[in-house]
């Protein structure tokens, strides 16, 4: 499919309540998704970006020194409005424990916990579940026409989408069974029952691995089964919105192998989940200009320089940088091309220049929206 | 510079900077200086492997050794099994326990637990000795590490483990893990970065935290893809000024696109000087500084060119 036959990232965005940004480290995604935050706004939408990268990237991007953990207003002319949120794991987990503890003395008890510490930290998994939990508050909040999502890089931001059915079954009756009963009572018991000694061996598996832990998720599950009741079905809600109509799902890239070929295999995920992916951009593509002049010799340049350059060694210099950059952009364009020649027709691409320049703030967004806009 | 000279290197930066392919070239130049090297990936994307050309071994497993270099993917959960099986010798009991519902939930639960022993298997692999006895297994130990935030977060780990478990088996090899990663000997954490903006504001915060929070010895900066032509305003102004008066339209969109690529790679070196200025500044390290390599598809001679530069270096 030549390009300009596609629709654009704009028309998608229009058509969509949810968009999720998903793609590898350094590809963009976090200027992409602001700036799919900033059309959206423009086009009179209240429009809120929730990034969950552990970097402060979307502060970086929007030029604002700091992100909360709530929803931060963003000072730009707009029809609508925009607003924008950083996922600090720490502080929505024990936001989340402020709101559900039963009491006091239960919140302390929570907080006081080793394996609360671990999971509410930096550690991977968490984040994700933290990220569903934020989407779904704002969405239920109605305070907001379009909710962009920043994801982490593309690993995580499969766990992303496996995130919600995967704490599903994590929170599946039986197994919680095997949480919540008292620690030791239940504990390894089910296979103490098959061999004695396994049961010794599992012992040795507590120490070995400094599993008091296994005490403490018991004590934690516990005291946060007020939270989690309520979870199950949040997640539910979550997962619909994500398949429904209402969301879509953009993958963002740039045109190297690597990649590319991570790219492929996040379509393939997604497609696995039954979630449809609506649009690609590509980011930082070294443009073609003009006519093709592969077979363009070096020294065929450097005479065609000749009257407007007096310096010979300039001259050589000049089309020695023009025919790497033509290589570089020949490389990138037949990359890109068989990407797309991959895609539905219904999926909409948006090819952005390498600028010169970071875009790093408004000014530079808008220059990104220009793109956005343009059939792919 | 010394910038392969330890038992254990890491490679830390933000992602889509090429720390891949410093990882790479780095393993690659130490293997030309006649060492024995791991290259480590823990991401479970095999890019290493794919990128020097090698086939992919399971996880936990050297590969075939190819120019002094052998890859090996570590995945958390396969360490875990391994270590485990270390500990609990009996395969059959093992194997109970592996396979029960319960440890699966266990492992998903105690969330950490596979970055621990992630870092626990390069540790492992980093002081292992050779089976035929004498020295080491590697003179050096490579880990492209995941992008920045999670790569701290795996480096974080053998402390907080350190700090978490109260006097066990973990504790003890959590204390022998961060000797080793905060011994400035014998390991080194070398950032990579490319001249820009947000890379060289992460670098800095990360660089920061390493030192500070982390304790561990940073090693050299790496400055990746930079832009070096300069052309003269005065040059490009001429050749647009060519472009307009030329009657011929070919000579009319050369001279105009090379003026275009002219400018636009100025701007990319004024750019990147920009940076290198606020890394000095900022990130008061070893530098190393790697070109853009500008190919039609990046692949082994592309990896080469880095090499001898890193060499040039060293």
């Amino acid at each position: 499919m030549s390009a300009g036959s596609r629709k654009s990232i704009a028309d998608v965005v229009a058509g969509h309540d949810v968009v999720v940004c998903a793609g590898s480290g350094g590809v963009g995604k976090t200027t992409t998704a602001a700036a799919i935050g900033l059309l959206g706004a423009t086009a009179g939408r209240r429009t809120i970006v929730l990034t969950i990268d552990p970097a402060k990237r979307l502060a970086d991007s929007l030029g604002i020194a700091e992100l909360g953990n709530r929803p931060t207003p963003v000072p730009v002319d707009v029809k609508g409005s925009l607003s924008a949120m950083m996922l600090d794991q720490k502080g929505a987990w024990d936001a989340l424990v402020e709101r559900y503890a039963e009491s006091d003395e239960v919140r302390q008890r929570i907080f006081a916990n080793a394996f609360y510490q671990n999971l509410s930290g930096t550690f991977a998994g968490s984040q994700e579940y933290m990220a569903i939990e934020q989407l779904s508050q704002l969405k239920e909040s109605g305070d907001y026409d379009l909710i962009v999502v920043d994801t982490p890089p593309t690993h995580h931001a499969l766990d992303f989408l496996d995130a919600p059915s995967r704490l599903g079954n994590f929170l599946d009756r039986r197994v919680m069974r095997w949480f919540v009963r008292p620690y030791m009572s239940a504990g390894w018991s089910g296979l103490r029952v098959v061999n004695r000694t396994a049961g010794a061996l599992l012992r040795r598996l507590e120490d070995a691995t400094g599993v008091s832990a296994l005490a403490d998720v018991s004590e934690f599950f516990n005291a946060m089964s007020a939270l989690f009741e309520g979870w199950d079905e949040r997640v539910k809600r979550v997962e619909e919105l994500l398949r429904s109509r209402q969301s879509a799902f953009l993958l963002v890239a740039t045109p190297e192998e690597q990649v590319l070929s991570e790219a492929e295999y996040f379509c393939s995920k997604v497609e696995e989940h039954s979630i449809a992916l609506r649009g690609v951009v590509f980011n930082r593509v070294q443009s073609e200009l003009g006519s093709d002049r592969q077979s363009m010799e070096e020294d065929a340049i450097v005479e065609a320089l000749g009257r407007a350059v007096t310096s010979a060694a300039t001259r050589r210099r000049l089309a020695r940088n023009f025919l790497r950059y033509e290589t570089q952009a020949r490389g990138d364009q037949l990359r890109i091309e068989s990407f797309r020649d991959q895609l539905s027709p219904a999926v909409a691409v948006a090819t952005i220049p390498n600028f010169e320049e970071d875009l790093h703030d408004v000014r530079g967004l808008r220059r990104l929206q220009d793109f956005l806009g343009k059939p792919g | 510079m010394d910038l392969f000279d330890r038992q254990l290197i890491f490679v830390v930066g933000k992602g889509g900077v090429g720390k891949t392919t410093v990882a790479c070239s780095l393993a690659l130049a130490a293997g030309r200086a006649g060492k024995k090297v791991l290259l480590c990936e823990v991401d479970g994307l095999s890019r290493a492997a794919q990128l020097l050309g090698v086939d992919a071994a399971e996880p936990g497993r050297a590969g075939r050794m190819v120019d002094g270099v052998s890859v090996m993917g570590i995945e958390g959960s396969a360490a875990l099994a391994e270590y485990l099986g270390m500990v609990v010798p009996v395969r059959r009991f093992l194997q109970a326990v592996t396979q029960s519902e319960l440890y699966q939930y266990f492992v998903a639960a105690a969330s950490g637990l596979k970055e621990l022993m992630t870092i626990g298997k390069i540790w492992y692999e980093a002081q292992r000795t050779d089976e035929r006895g004498g020295g080491r297994q590697w003179d050096v130990v490579i880990v492209d590490a995941p992008a920045t935030g999670h790569g701290l977060q795996y480096l974080r780990m053998p402390s907080a483990a350190r700090d978490a478990f109260g006097a066990g088996l973990v504790r003890r090899e959590a204390e022998k893990v961060v000797a080793l990663l905060s011994d400035p000997k014998r390991t080194a954490i070398h950032l990579v970065t490319t001249a820009e903006e947000m890379p060289v504001n992460e670098t800095v915060t990360m660089a920061r935290r390493v030192r500070e929070e982390l304790r561990m010895p940073l090693g050299a900066l790496f400055v990746n893809r930079l832009h070096t032509e300069q052309f003269r305003p005065a040059d490009i102004d001429a050749l647009l000024a060519a472009a307009r008066s030329s009657r011929q339209r070919d000579t009319k969109l050369l001279l105009s696109e090379v003026a275009s690529r002219a400018a636009e790679e100025s701007g990319w070196t004024r750019l990147n000087k920009r940076y290198l200025r606020e890394l000095e500044r900022d990130v008061p390290i070893p530098r190393v500084e790697l070109p853009f390599v500008f190919s039609e598809e990046f692949g082994r001679q592309q990896l080469l060119e880095l090499v001898d530069q890193i060499e040039a270096a060293e």
